[in-house]
């Protein structure tokens, strides 16, 4: 999608750097001092106290979660029930939410829908992200050579635009469901693994790491204990930032014709489809699309609220 | 400096040379025989030999790689099997339209994300800051698409303030740009809110408020200077999602640009053209960070001095 | 740092310069392509390239397609019709009278005539017509016209001659010459078929076989259908212009030889989306729409605009296949089972509002040969189910529906409400969804799924259903149908070579009910109406007989 990850690891960096260039490559000259003073409970407080509508979005989310969890039981309908007679109806105390040109619930399908663009939201995620954070940390704790080919890789998934080529392994592998987790993934890795990288630069000068080293601790253990935990923080940021532009990825997939496939509707494939009833039957392609919104608004108000407590460069005054 | 510049430029090769290798492989391993494709319904397999055979597909990869990266250093993205026509040719065609499109877009998105996000650091976590930034952001959070065919809808549709689709003058212009504007709109409001927001912590804020400074011109005078350096840096590295987003509102609006060579290329499996329009839009963003960085050089005097 | 700021940006230029190939060393190829042509292009003015309008298109006609078109040369493309059709001349015309009967009417060639034994045609041309160049057009123009769609580099509708002598040998190689094509004089050509074909005069009506000028067509070499200037034919407009992704623009033959056109030029834009096409029309940017796009609006289409709407016939037939190779399809119980648990008018009407046939064999509505005759296949799910249980799939049994993901939304509808009606004789079929080109491939070797297509006529003639279809083994396969029955493919290819047109159509419906309604080799689905909607200003505008999308522009005006 266009709010691809780049804008993320691009705000990431330019205060990760601080007044520093970009221009220099060494991105972790002043990497991550993380807050250590606070224990979680206390940044949870302050983020309850002090952003009420991040508070909320985290509310919403997990009600959503619940709604997804749960589909067949909150539905009203079975949602790949047809029903020609009844196609295209306008919204009623029965469909609440009209039906669509099969004569399908749209309200039991936006529920359903939550779970695969929910799934879409979270694997891509979790498998680009876990496979950043060990490369980033590989790169950043090894350095030299595996730095360098780990982190050109990386510049070169960077560089494309996302969209495109998310588009390019659509083409090359088909449509469906798993060719998007795994699009979406190869997609952005990349932009995990250089924040992590830079964070373990700087930590890995840090004392108690000297001392873990020191005293023979295995490096993929001192990586994983003491380095990883410390990461986490900004990891948890980008990671509820990351879940809605996978979900909107998607739409756009399915907008350009290589995204999900019918019958299981996504919520974009729903949108692309609803699209063409606008003018005549616009709750089809406006309802999926508001789902989609608050989706996308609440993981980023969240991930907004999150980084304002989390974030070392915005802790309070 | 030079030699810092000379670094960045000979960082920015392997990623070029690996940028070409990644969409190479990956065009050919797409099941099927792209002749067969391309020709449809009416074969002849003689026809199909005859056409591999002179697209030299039938070369080992290797050759045909070194071949492509041989032709594409003299400008020659070769021929698009659809159009039988020079890629390079096609693209620079299109590209002006793409460049059009993304610099007003541009405009938008930093007067939007600027405007959002000072107001939005001066009311900090309060209605107004809550109630900027939720707009902002509402252009990220519905799909391009829909964004694209409300306000269509809406502007050019009922009100008829502009025209539905096209691309021959600014008053066609205007729509597709909010779109891709809006988009973009949410990173800039974001950072410039983070930014400002710290900033006022600064001593040196506060020095000019001991001064008696009103707080509006505090902020304008003082602080926003020095916020927007990250800004600027961001703007060249959202030249790839402005890139992104073109694809989808070239779509709607029908503009002839690039994004809708690639959509062109991938409905027709038209891979010469794909492969064309996707190096080409990468090179591009590459040098785009690449002079982006060397603006900020110039613009930081921090660095500036240190250099 | 001044100094050291600018070395930077001269050398990302020249870096950007390097990459990019804005040097100017590149596009040789197409410069040269375009200098060539322009020496051979006299009476016209040239036409601008890239962007922007040279043409005054004031007062044209606003159509609209949704991808732009890949070449004008019609040789080479079995799809982009609309701009040859229009640019170009056909030696004849199909034309189809308000009763619904079809003629072969005088185009390029005046008259003709055919040996008593159906071998021989003999072509008289038309006088004093001249290209879009000023050439005069002569039978050495058919000849090289014919000579080209069998010899030049990727051309694709040679099947539409491949009836006449020498065909095959020259499109193989093994002959330098069309040895059945002989120039008698400059306004007369004899053409001489390896066997009797009475669809010949129909097949040459297609758009596929226009007629190029043998000068201008050589001297454009590779740039012929891509550069507009040098793209001439005889034909009511010429093409005078080409944005890609943006707009083509015909601008009318003031010299045309049956008369100079009302309209004085076409604008066709390209707009991919469909409602941004809806909008447009509705605001007045458009002047035609094709609603086969839109069949979502054509119901508010049609309560707002009553009288805009102009319905065409289309002679296409749209098919739900069974492949016999898979199991349990070559059980021909399990296949009349299957044509019984499709409840075609509902699709019909759910999908299209009812705005159509549903057909029962293989020669479409409007068709010459259709037979209103021919036995219903009746919508029967309990007759399905007891055949089924009869041929031993009592519990039904799994099967794939081949989805190509370049399908409309509306085909992928059809799929899914097919797969909802045969879930209720216990067929559980799974849609599958296939990229197009494995799509096609798959089917090319016979062993793709069931899919549903629509096969529009080329020509006016049944031979162009049947013989495509259930020709000969290589066509039935082609298909992934993989029909069994040898001896009644036989037939059909033999068909072909009946002189008398009365005994041909009845030995064509004989072998159309025996294969569909005895061997059920397919389930005919439904035949389409196709509408349009037009401005209040345009008038006169037919749709082309067979019901495609591409339009004729001659002959419409523009009220004002």
């Amino acid at each position: 999608m266009v709010n691809d990850r780049k804008d993320l690891l691009a705000e990431h960096e330019a205060l990760e750097t601080g007044r520093e260039s970009v221009f220099n490559m060494e991105y972790g000259d002043t990497a991550a001092q993380i807050g250590e003073a606070d224990t979680w409970q206390d940044k949870l407080r302050t983020l309850v106290r002090q952003n009420k509508l991040a508070a909320f979005s985290a509310v919403l989310i997990i009600l959503m979660i619940l709604i997804a969890v749960f589909a067949p039981v909150v539905a009203p309908y079975d949602h790949l029930k047809q029903s020609l007679t009844e196609r295209l109806s306008h919204p009623s105390m029965a469909h609440w939410l009209g039906t669509d040109e099969l004569g399908r619930d749209v309200l039991s399908r936006i529920i359903f829908g939550a779970r695969i663009s929910l799934t879409i939201g979270l694997v891509p995620t979790l498998i680009s992200m876990a496979i950043g954070t060990v490369l980033g940390l590989w790169a950043g704790f090894y350095g030299g050579k595996t730095d360098f080919v780990i982190m050109r890789l990386a510049d070169v998934m960077l560089a494309f635009p996302s969209l495109l080529l998310a588009m390019v392994v659509m083409y090359t592998m088909g449509g469906g469901l798993v060719n998007i987790f795994i699009a979406l993934s190869l997609v952005n890795w990349a932009s995990t693994a250089r924040i992590v990288r830079s964070q373990t630069l700087s930590l890995k000068e840090k004392e108690y790491v000297e001392a873990a080293r020191s005293i023979g601790v295995k490096k993929w253990t001192i990586m994983f204990r003491h380095i990883l935990p410390n990461c986490l923080p900004s990891l948890i940021v980008l990671f509820t930032l990351n879940i809605p532009s996978a979900i909107l990825s998607e739409a756009s997939l399915s907008f350009l014709g290589v995204g999900a496939q019918p019958p299981s509707a996504s919520w974009g494939l729903m949108v692309v489809r609803g699209k063409k009833y606008l003018f005549s039957e616009p709750w089809l392609s406006i309802a999926p699309s508001v789902a989609i919104m608050i989706v996308v608004l609440a993981f980023n108000f969240l991930g907004d609220g999150l980084r304002d407590v989390l974030d070392p460069y915005l802790k309070e005054q | 400096m030079l030699s810092k510049v000379l670094k960045r430029i000979a960082v920015s090769i392997p990623v070029l040379v690996g940028v070409v290798l990644v969409i190479f492989v990956m065009l050919r391993i797409v099941p099927g025989d792209p002749v067969t494709t391309m020709m449809g319904e009416h074969v002849n397999p003689a026809v199909i030999e005859k056409i591999s055979r002179e697209m030299g597909l039938d070369e080992p990869l290797y050759v045909q790689f070194f071949k492509y990266i041989a032709n594409a250093l003299r400008g020659d993205f070769g021929t698009s099997y659809r159009l039988n026509r020079n890629v390079t040719r096609i693209i620079l065609d299109s590209f002006p339209n793409t460049v059009k499109l993304s610099l007003l877009a541009a405009v938008v998105a930093w007067l939007i994300g600027i405007v959002a996000g000072i107001i939005a650091a001066i009311r900090q976590n309060r209605l107004l800051d809550r109630l900027f930034m939720g707009c902002a952001l509402m252009g990220v959070s519905m799909p391009v698409f829909m964004t694209a065919l409300v306000l269509q809808y809406l502007f050019a549709f009922k009100l008829k303030w502009f025209p539905v689709s096209g691309f021959d003058s600014l008053r066609a212009m205007i729509l597709p740009a909010i779109v891709l504007g809006w988009n973009s709109a949410g990173s800039i409001a974001r950072m410039t809110r983070s930014n400002l927001v710290e900033i006022m912590q600064n001593d040196f804020i506060r020095t000019a408020r001991a001064k008696g400074l009103r707080e509006h011109g505090v902020i304008i005078g003082h602080a926003l200077k020095n916020a927007m350096l990250p800004v600027v840096t961001m703007m060249a590295l959202q030249i790839s999602s402005m890139l992104s987003g073109a694809v989808l509102t070239e779509s709607v609006f029908g503009v002839p640009g690039i994004g809708r060579l690639a959509v062109n290329a991938i409905e027709t499996r038209d891979m010469p053209l794909l492969q064309g329009t996707v190096i080409f839009t990468t090179v591009l963003i590459i040098l785009g960070n690449l002079v982006a960085d060397l603006l900020y050089n110039v613009l930081d005097p921090r660095i500036r001095e240190g250099a | 740092m001044k100094r050291s700021l600018s070395l930077v940006l001269a050398t990302s230029l020249a870096v950007s310069m390097a990459v990019t190939g804005c040097g100017g060393s590149s596009n040789s190829g197409s410069t040269a392509g375009g200098e060539t042509a322009s020496g051979t292009q006299q009476a016209q003015e040239p036409a601008a390239g890239g962007s922007g309008t040279s043409v005054d298109t004031t007062g044209f006609l606003n159509s609209v397609q949704f991808a732009d078109i890949q070449t004008a040369d019609v040789q080479k493309t079995s799809k982009d019709y609309e701009v040859p059709m229009n640019i170009y001349d056909r030696l004849v015309e199909i034309r189809v009278d308000e009763a619904g009967n079809s003629s072969i009417e005088p185009s390029l060639a005046e008259s003709w005539d055919v040996s008593d034994d159906g071998l021989e045609y003999t072509f008289h041309l038309r006088e004093g017509v001249k290209f879009h160049n000023g050439n005069d057009f002569t039978a050495e123009d058919v000849l090289y016209t014919f000579n080209r769609m069998l010899t030049a580099q990727g051309t694709v509708n040679s099947e539409f001659i491949d009836q006449i002598k020498g065909a095959s040998q020259l499109l193989e190689g093994s002959a330098t010459e069309l040895e059945g094509a002989e120039v008698i004089d400059d306004y007369t050509i004899k053409v001489t078929l390896k066997e009797p074909f009475a669809g010949f005069l129909a097949c040459i009506s297609a758009p596929g076989v226009s007629i190029y000028d043998s000068e201008a067509t050589e001297a454009a070499g590779d740039q012929f259908g891509l550069d507009p200037s040098v793209t001439v034919g005889t034909g009511p407009f010429r093409f005078a212009e080409w944005s890609y992704n943006d707009q083509l623009v015909l601008v009318r033959n003031e010299d045309y030889w049956g008369g100079q056109p009302t309209l004085p030029g076409v604008v066709v834009h390209i707009v991919p989306d469909t409602e941004t096409q809806t909008m447009m029309f509705e605001n007045g940017e458009l002047d035609i729409i094709d609603l086969d796009y839109v069949t979502d609006a054509i119901d508010r289409l049609q309560a707002t605009y009553p009288d805009q709407i102009v319905q065409g016939n289309r002679m296409g037939i749209t098919y739900l296949t069974m492949n016999q190779r898979i199991e349990p399809f070559q059980d021909v119980r399990v296949r009349k089972a299957f044509q019984m648990a499709i409840d075609r008018q509902t699709i019909l009407d759910a999908l299209y509002s009812g705005r159509g046939n549903v057909e029962h064999g293989i020669f479409p509505h409007g068709l010459i040969g259709f037979n209103e005759n021919l036995p219903a296949i009746q919508y029967d799910p309990e007759g399905a189910k007891a055949l089924l249980a009869e041929a031993g799939y009592g519990d039904g049994f799994t099967m794939e529906l081949a989805a190509d993901s370049s399908a409309s939304d509306t085909v992928t509808m059809a799929l899914e409400i097919i797969k909802d009606q045969l879930a209720e004789v216990g067929i559980t079929a799974e849609i599958k969804n296939y990229d197009e080109s494995t799509w096609l491939e798959t089917r090319k070797s016979g062993e793709l799924g069931s899919f549903l297509a629509t096969w529009t006529a080329d020509f006016n003639d049944p031979d162009n259903f049947i013989y495509t279809f259930f020709g000969n083994e290589e066509k039935t396969t082609l298909r992934s149908i993989n029909y069994g029955d040898t001896e009644a493919m036989g037939r059909v290819a033999s068909a072909r070579a009946i002189v008398d047109d009365d005994e041909r159509i009845a030995e064509y419906q004989a072998l159309e009910e025996k294969i569909i309604q005895e061997d059920a080799a397919w389930v005919p689905m439904y035949s389409r109406a196709h509408l349009f909607a037009v401005s209040t200003r345009v008038q006169n505008f037919v749709p082309v007989w067979s019901g495609i999308g591409d339009k004729f522009f001659n002959g419409i005006t523009l009220a004002e």
